[in-house]
């Protein structure tokens, strides 16, 4: 069947000058597979991610790369070079756990210079020097002196960011580093982490299960579900063409409405009975299966006749939630339930007529239900 | 009617919210009398003369070179001491003595020392392996601590003896013969059997608490696995490992039944010389040793809390992961395994050799098999003779005083638990409280007892005095109520504090919650509390051995001491060891009632 092409294609990467690769990494926990062949190839000074439900394999890919997991098969490098059997202590990389993980017995300048224990700092500096201009660079200049336990769980992050940078390792590491913070701090600190990020130009591993923060933060995101990895593409791609019905449901809100071809041109078909005007760029042959994604944004309440190609549909408001800065209506249509996310004006009840443009319908290219 | 209604549940709740400072009261109260108004007493009698206070009696003991060897010195001619120091320095450094004070001293931190050796490598095996029965293992860490001493050291006697197991074995292999008796060795591993479960339970503990996070943390910045070790691990055992080395010297600085049955007077320490004063009614004397001895411990205690409360406990980390530690035949070529199949032994003579060799001598004569050492204790039973020591009495008294201080520990530990842990000026008295009676030795405060509650004391105008039996109950109860508060404090702590609050938003007063929410959920708590309390009085000698003198009131640790002295069979140990397998079924059979009721030994 021909189904919407719905990636950009994979531009041509090679192990030799990617940031991190995994070739065909498989990972067991006593007879459970946790990751199975995981191949991934991560661009110098990228910022990447891996999002998807607790339990998906997204932490193993991570401790796989840092050493602190032997995959059962595969190959990891880092930089070109090939890492699969180096200790963690061999492989140059920052990491920064949930929990900061500082070391209680030391200050906060000695938790930020261990690494220069063991390695130089980058560039002609004394250890002290590349120690403050971390302090900085995190905005903790001045607490050098302080206990871990003073401080807040957002000033214990950055600490630990700092620590991870001290001693200018290839990559970055970061395990779901916000999860344990409040809302607020968690969008203040990812702007943080996203600036520093930047600014050194380090090709950096994010793990987390908030899609909102995968979408925000990164320069590409890999969606993993059971050890596998579902789809890879820029954070607008995800969400506006995800490949599978999971990273469909897991990245933002979805309507997924199965239906079949009733014409290839211009291509429509029925859902429940009602047409439906698919985008022209869909290649489908009459009686296909499609899967459709309609997002609860681009579905609108009332007619419109701006809105050329469009299909509507007759459904009963159930329930009405306000957001502040929009509407979210749950809406029956044909013993369905659809969600609209309309802006701040407040919706009518009863029946209403729902729009949507045959262009802001996503086909699933694996329709598999 | 609804009014009347309301004013009864509004009496009962008066009554209701009395109920838990009342039962503290009351248990402040009991202390007053039965720990801190003797031992008070027994420090009295050291500084105050005549009416008068006085130094004289606590420098006489302090100036005697008998009690502090050369630092006698220090009390009697402190001048000279620099040209002393000079002597010895051009006299080339010859030995010096310190006295009673400081062989205690010098046994304490030798017993210290194999404490930690022994400890240490049960905690790397307990934290860092998996294997069948570990959990068990961990547990049972708890169970030397809570076995009547004076068994323990006959056991150490049937082991390693003139007669015992261990010279037996020797002798059958042709190996010759080994006498440990009355020698600081024995001493020190009869120690070591009490405080190194006590290392590695500690130490375990704080091992766990090592977020593996952390060492991964340092592994990827560039630390190996001997250096994460040594900066990550490292750091976070050592305060669990000086605590415990602390407790550990406190405890046997103040041991008394192991120094008395092993040593003898020609090993005595502070606490066992300090018992010979009183059997020989120099009271004035032992109640300044006594006084000098609480001071020490009471300073040693004071640094031990000091630094626990420094500790911090990890939160939010994950346990370090633990190996196989049989990994079939590869176990056989790792040397770090075979260490520890090697250490396993050890333990196994250490600990178990002591009980194995007390029932099999007890059953064992010079001819083989014998059944003697029982018919000895059935014969006394039966002998009409005034001052015989009958093995009935002891096990029913045992058995009394038991129950009774379940029946008054239980209710003082949970109490203490519940001040505790509701936080304020009530929690701090209450760990106060608790700690005091840990670094006050049993001879001092069975010194104290009979000096004021059994010999009569005069309040008002009016004398009181408390029979034998009464004030051994008392005294057990308070030295096994902190075990109770150590169960159920934890326990109390843990329940989720939204789960009290319901119970009150509901109608239920403070005290209906403790009654109908909290001690529901930690009932396991309270019977394991329970079972150490039963366990500590029916092992305890100390104080009961001063209490019970001249009175039928003696237990079976008190019989067993006084069997150990009877050789009337010869010079085996036998009847000893009768009275001791005894006492061993005794408190088993206790301890396994009180699991099979689900009670649990983990603190």
């Amino acid at each position: 069947m021909g189904a919407v092409s719905d990636t950009i294609p994979d531009r041509d990467r090679t192990t030799a000058d990617a940031g991190v690769a995994l070739d065909d990494i498989t990972v067991d926990f006593g007879g459970v597979t946790a990751l199975e062949d995981v191949s991934l190839s991560v661009d110098e000074g990228e910022f990447f991610t891996l999002v998807g439900p607790s339990g998906c394999g997204k932490t193993t890919t991570l401790r796989a790369i840092a050493g602190f997991e032997e995959p059962a098969a595969g190959e990891v490098h880092i930089d070109g070079r090939r890492v699969t059997d180096l200790a963690p202590e061999r492989r140059d990389v920052g990491v920064v756990f949930q929990h900061y993980a500082l070391f209680p017995h030391m200050t906060v300048r000695e938790n930020v210079a261990y690494g220069l224990r063991f390695r130089d700092p980058p560039g002609n500096v004394t250890d002290d020097e590349r120690v403050d201009e971390l302090l900085s660079l995190v905005d903790m200049a001045g607490m050098g002196e302080r206990e871990p336990e003073q401080l807040s769980g957002g000033q214990q992050q950055r600490i630990a960011l700092a620590r991870a940078l001290a001693p200018g390792p290839d990559v970055l590491l970061l395990d779901e580093p916000l999860s344990a913070l409040d809302a607020r701090l968690r969008e203040r600190l990812r702007v943080t982490i996203r600036e520093i990020q930047q600014e050194l130009g380090i090709t950096t591993i994010y793990v987390t299960h908030d899609q909102s923060e995968a979408l925000a933060i990164s320069d590409r995101v890999a969606v993993v579900s059971g050890g596998r990895i579902e789809q890879v593409a820029p954070p607008e791609t995800v969400y506006r063409e995800p490949r599978s019905r999971f990273v469909a449901e897991f990245v933002g809100e979805n309507n997924l409405l199965d239906g079949e071809v009733t014409e290839s041109a211009p291509p429509r078909t029925t859902v429940d009975g009602t047409p439906i005007t698919l985008p022209e760029s869909a290649t489908v042959d009459t009686g296909d299966p499609v899967a459709l994604c309609v997002r609860p944004e681009v579905l609108s309440l009332g007619e419109s006749e701006m809105v050329s190609n469009a299909t509507t549909l007759t459904a009963t408001v159930e329930h009405r939630e306000f957001l502040g800065d929009a509407y979210r209506v749950h809406c029956s249509w044909n013993d369905r339930s659809l969600l609209v996310k309309t802006d701040s004006r407040e919706p009518p009840e009863g029946t209403v007529t729902l729009t949507v443009a045959a262009s802001d319908i996503h086909l699933l290219s694996d329709s598999g239900r | 009617m609804v009014a009347a209604g309301r004013e009864r549940v509004n009496a009962r709740r008066w009554s209701e919210r009395l109920a838990v400072p009342t039962a503290f009261v009351l248990t402040v109260a009991i202390l007053a009398l039965v720990f801190y108004y003797p031992v008070l007493s027994v420090l009295r009698e050291a500084v105050v003369r005549a009416g008068s206070l006085t130094a004289a009696p606590l420098v006489d003991v302090l100036g005697d070179p008998f009690y502090t060897g050369v630092a006698h010195y220090l009390f009697t001619a402190p001048l000279s001491i620099p040209a002393g120091v000079l002597d010895w320095i051009r006299a080339g450094f010859p030995s010096v003595e310190f006295g009673l004070f400081g062989f205690t001293a010098f046994q304490a931190f030798l017993s210290t020392l194999a404490s930690v050796v022994v400890g240490l490598p049960g905690a790397y095996l307990l934290a860092r392996f998996e294997f069948r029965g570990r959990r068990t293992l961990r547990s049972l860490t708890i169970l030397p601590f809570v076995l009547p001493s004076i068994m323990v050291a006959v056991g150490f006697l049937a082991m390693f003896g003139q007669n015992g197991l261990l010279n037996d074995v020797l002798g059958a292999l042709g190996l010759g013969q080994v006498n440990l008796l009355f020698t600081l060795e024995i001493i020190v591993l009869a120690h070591a059997f009490y405080n190194a479960p006590l290392v590695t339970r500690l130490v375990t503990t704080a091992w766990e608490g090592v977020d593996a996070r952390r060492v991964e943390t340092a592994r990827a910045l560039g630390a190996g696995p001997f250096r994460a070790f040594r900066d990550i691990v490292v750091p976070q055992l050592l305060p669990a490992l000086l605590t415990a080395a602390l407790l550990t010297f406190v405890f046997t600085f103040l041991s008394f039944p192991i120094v008395l049955a092993l040593g003898g007077l020609r090993l005595a320490t502070v606490e066992v010389w300090l018992y010979a004063r009183v059997q020989d009614l120099e009271l004035a004397e032992a109640a300044t040793l006594g006084t000098i001895e609480t001071v020490l411990s009471l300073a040693l205690t004071y640094l031990y809390l000091r630094y626990e409360a420094r500790q911090t406990t990890a939160s939010g980390g994950t346990t370090l992961p633990r190996r196989a530690l049989a990994v079939g035949w590869k176990t056989l070529r790792d040397p770090v395994r075979i260490g520890l199949a090697v250490y396993g032994v050890g333990i196994l003579v250490l600990f178990v050799g002591p009980l194995v060799s007390m029932v099999v001598e007890s059953v064992t004569g010079p001819n083989g098999l014998t059944s003697a050492y029982y018919e000895f204790l059935l014969d006394q039973q039966a002998t009409t003779a005034a001052g015989t020591t009958k093995p009935l009495p002891a096990i029913a008294n045992s058995l009394a005083f038991g129950v009774g201080t379940l029946a008054l520990a239980v209710p003082m530990g949970i109490v203490v638990s519940v001040m505790a842990t509701r936080g304020g000026t009530g929690s701090r008295l209450a760990e106060t409280l608790m700690s005091a009676p840990l670094a006050v030795s049993g001879v001092v405060v069975g010194l104290g007892l009979l000096q004021t509650l059994v010999f009569g004391t005069t309040v008002a105008g009016y004398r009181f005095t408390a029979g034998g039996a009464l004030a051994i109950v008392v005294a057990h109860a308070v030295a096994a109520y902190p075990f109770v508060t150590r169960n159920v404090t934890p326990a109390l702590a843990g329940i989720d504090s939204q789960l009290v609050d319901s119970a009150r938003s509901l109608g239920a007063s403070r005290f209906r919650t403790l009654l109908d929410v909290e001690l529901p959920l930690v009932w396991t708590a309270v019977l394991a509390g329970g079972a150490f309390a039963f366990a500590i009085s029916i092992g305890e000698f100390d104080t009961t051995v001063l209490l019970a003198e001249g009175v039928e009131s003696y237990t079976m640790p008190v019989a067993l001491e006084r069997y150990i002295g009877n050789r009337s069979l010869g010079p085996s140990l036998g009847p000893a060891t009768a009275m001791g397998t005894v006492l061993l079924l005794v408190t088993a059979a206790s301890f396994l009632v009180i699991e099979r009721l689900g009670g649990r030994w983990e603190p």
